[in-house]
């Protein structure tokens, strides 16, 4: 674990570990690889995500790619992505461990072929076991608050609950779920999935979210950097501006200038 | 070299690239020598597996804008090349038609709004309704929105290798099958020696990867079908929020359905998984395809560079292209033109600013 220090007093941490950056980026539908790398030094991010499901992990196959996402020097969190299952989440987050020498795991278990809901009973499942066998797991919910405080009681350190449905752009959802989760859960929570815009994302971090993940938003804008920068930026005016308190909103209207002793011509007559 | 030398040149790779160059160096007066490291006849090239669309616009939305560049020349060059490879029944200039299902009508505006800002102006596509697909596509059912990208084409790529391969053998090149090869300045080894020539061309694909670190190879899986309960005129680009598929007709009622797109470089046979995503897809274009007989499943890697573009290196004795990624069809002319260009010693090599550069990062690794 690092030092926390003035320069990184607002750090990210996750299981013991502080991170710099906020933003956690996904390395699926890039146009390219130098596009995908060219938007990772525009995030300035400290995690990447990876897909491992579909890549016949265990004859190494991915070696190429994974090799460009190591050169980022950014930390490698694989995913489950794709798995139907606790028992195919668990097999693939295993062998994950071992190809990337990594206890961390982003668990995703899909309980709806559409909307690519995850399956919240699946995902408590494995997340025992894979807590049980020592893995910093990060689990992919929705925005149920009994389901998280389960996770919680599992031992998960950090959640991850949905904005919205992986890739549909549409933002905060269920704004009231989501205080509630902020409100009553004392863990480390990463927005994931479904955003479309930094706007979104600004709104977020100023609910008091820790941090945000994104994939689609990103890879399939014109141009990636550009987007990523632009996300970057939100994310930390939307963390600035949790950290420094946002007024309440009120019914009445309250001048920010003082319009005592202004003349009466001042009042709307011609 | 001058253009009335006559060199012995060897060609590494008898994919797509390899044969259209063989074939115009033959024609050039050089006496050309190609090796594949596999079949001549059923070549275990990423140009065997693909699905021989020439269609500029639509591949730029998901590349960059000198793919479209690179592609118009594509359009000019393969009839040109296939009447002089008394072939023109091989290529089709029906345009190419995209749809998406009513739900998923937001991928049809996405891929509308990517178009226009990867061309630069509006135009090159028309927007079709229900009646309008129909018209143009009979076979298809259950859409209500289309485009209609006039300009592009498909050609029958698996009739064309085998019309350059009988080229090159009438021209009297040598061809020599199952002989994998190390390129070098100058000199081809093969089990069975050594041997020099002026001029090396490595048109190995994936196979090169040992000269290139950063090259790799992109999974690819396709479906071979035939039915005769429909017809298509063009491919049809299908998209959906999760898979961007395409059908291309080829004769005697075959399709040819693809791709999924995996950055892996395993070359097992095709997972379920894609075999259902790319099945579903098609049935999901007309319910007759359900009935249609599944001929083939290929699997291949498209050899990609970082910048998921062509690029030509260049030695004293040895010339190199690859990297055509997806592209194989729609730049392998612009390509061709490059290195020939090179060869012939002419000073204006086309697309010099794309596929003279270094590829990214490929001195660094």
């Amino acid at each position: 674990m690092n030092t926390l220090n003035d320069a990184h007093d607002d750090a990210l941490v996750l299981y013991g570990e502080a991170f710099t950056s906020r933003f956690l980026l996904g390395t699926a539908l890039y146009p390219s690889p130098m596009v995908m790398q060219e938007a990772i030094a525009a995030a300035g991010c400290d995690m990447l995500t990876l897909g491992l499901r579909r890549q016949n992990p265990a004859g190494g196959d991915g070696e190429a790619f994974w090799q460009i996402l190591r050169e980022s020097g950014c930390r490698l969190l694989p995913n489950t992505a794709g798995c139907r299952s606790a028992r195919e989440a668990i097999t693939l987050a295993e062998m994950s461990r071992e190809l990337f020498d990594t206890p961390w795991i982003k668990l995703e278990v899909i309980g709806d072929d559409y909307n690519l809901q995850p399956d919240p009973f699946g995902l408590l499942e494995a997340a025992r076991e894979l807590i049980d066998q020592g893995f910093k797991v990060l689990p992919y919910c929705t925005d149920d608050l009994v389901l998280c405080q389960r996770l919680r009681e599992a031992g998960c350190q950090a959640l991850m609950p949905w904005g919205a449905p992986i890739g549909t752009g549409r933002g905060l959802m269920n704004r009231y779920a989501l205080g509630t989760l902020r409100e009553r859960l004392d863990v480390p929570l990463i927005i994931d999935a479904g955003l479309g815009a930094p706007s979104q994302a600004a709104e977020a971090m100023e609910m008091g979210f820790d941090g945000v993940l994104l994939n689609t938003a990103v890879a399939r804008a014109r141009r990636p950097a550009q987007m990523a920068a632009a996300f970057a930026r939100a994310i930390e005016a939307g963390r600035e501006a949790f950290r420094a308190g946002l007024m309440e909103r009120r019914q009445t209207a309250s001048p920010s200038t003082p319009t005592l002793g202004q003349p009466f011509w001042h009042t709307g007559q011609q | 070299m001058t253009a009335s030398s006559r060199y012995r040149i060897a060609v590494a790779g008898a994919g797509l690239l390899g044969r259209l160059l063989a074939w115009q160096l033959l024609r050039d007066g050089h006496a050309v020598t190609l090796y594949d490291a596999g079949d001549l006849d059923t070549p275990p090239a990423a140009a065997w597996a693909a699905a021989g669309m020439v269609a500029p616009l639509a591949e730029t939305v998901v590349g960059e804008r000198c793919v479209y560049a690179m592609g118009r020349v594509a359009l000019e060059r393969w009839p040109q090349w296939l009447t002089e490879l008394a072939a023109p029944q091989l290529w089709h200039q029906q345009g190419s038609l995209v749809v998406a299902h009513p739900q998923d009508e937001n991928e049809l505006t996405q891929f509308r709004r990517d178009l226009d800002d990867a061309i630069g102006e509006p135009g090159g596509y028309r927007a079709l309704d229900a009646a309008g697909v129909q018209a143009l596509e009979p076979g298809l059912t259950g859409f209500r929105q289309g485009l209609f990208l006039a300009a592009e084409a498909h050609l029958d790529n698996r009739e064309l290798l085998g019309r350059l391969l009988a080229a090159i053998r009438e021209l009297g090149g040598e061809c020599h099958a199952h002989a994998p090869v190390e390129a070098r300045p100058g000199e081809i080894e093969t089990d069975a020696g050594r041997r020099a020539f002026d001029l090396v061309l490595d048109c190995r694909g994936h196979g090169a990867r040992p000269r290139h670190p950063t090259l790799r190879g992109v999974r690819g899986e396709t479906l071979h079908v035939h039915t005769d309960e429909v017809a298509l005129s063009r491919p049809v680009r299908l998209m959906h929020p999760r898979y961007q598929l395409y059908v291309v007709p080829k004769p005697g009622g075959r399709f040819v359905i693809g791709a999924t797109s995996i950055e892996s470089e395993d070359r097992s046979p095709i997972s379920l998984q894609s075999s259902l995503e790319l099945a579903s897809a098609l049935t999901t274009l007309s319910p007759a395809f359900a009935e249609a007989r599944i001929l083939e499943q290929g699997v291949n890697l498209r050899p990609a560079f970082r910048d998921n573009l062509p690029h030509v290196t260049r030695e004293d004795g040895l010339i190199g292209a690859n990297g055509l990624f997806r592209h194989g069809y729609l730049l392998a002319p612009a390509v061709v033109d490059h290195v020939l260009a090179e060869i012939r010693g002419e000073g204006q090599r086309p697309f010099a600013a794309v596929l003279s550069a270094a590829a990214p990062q490929e001195s660094l690794s």
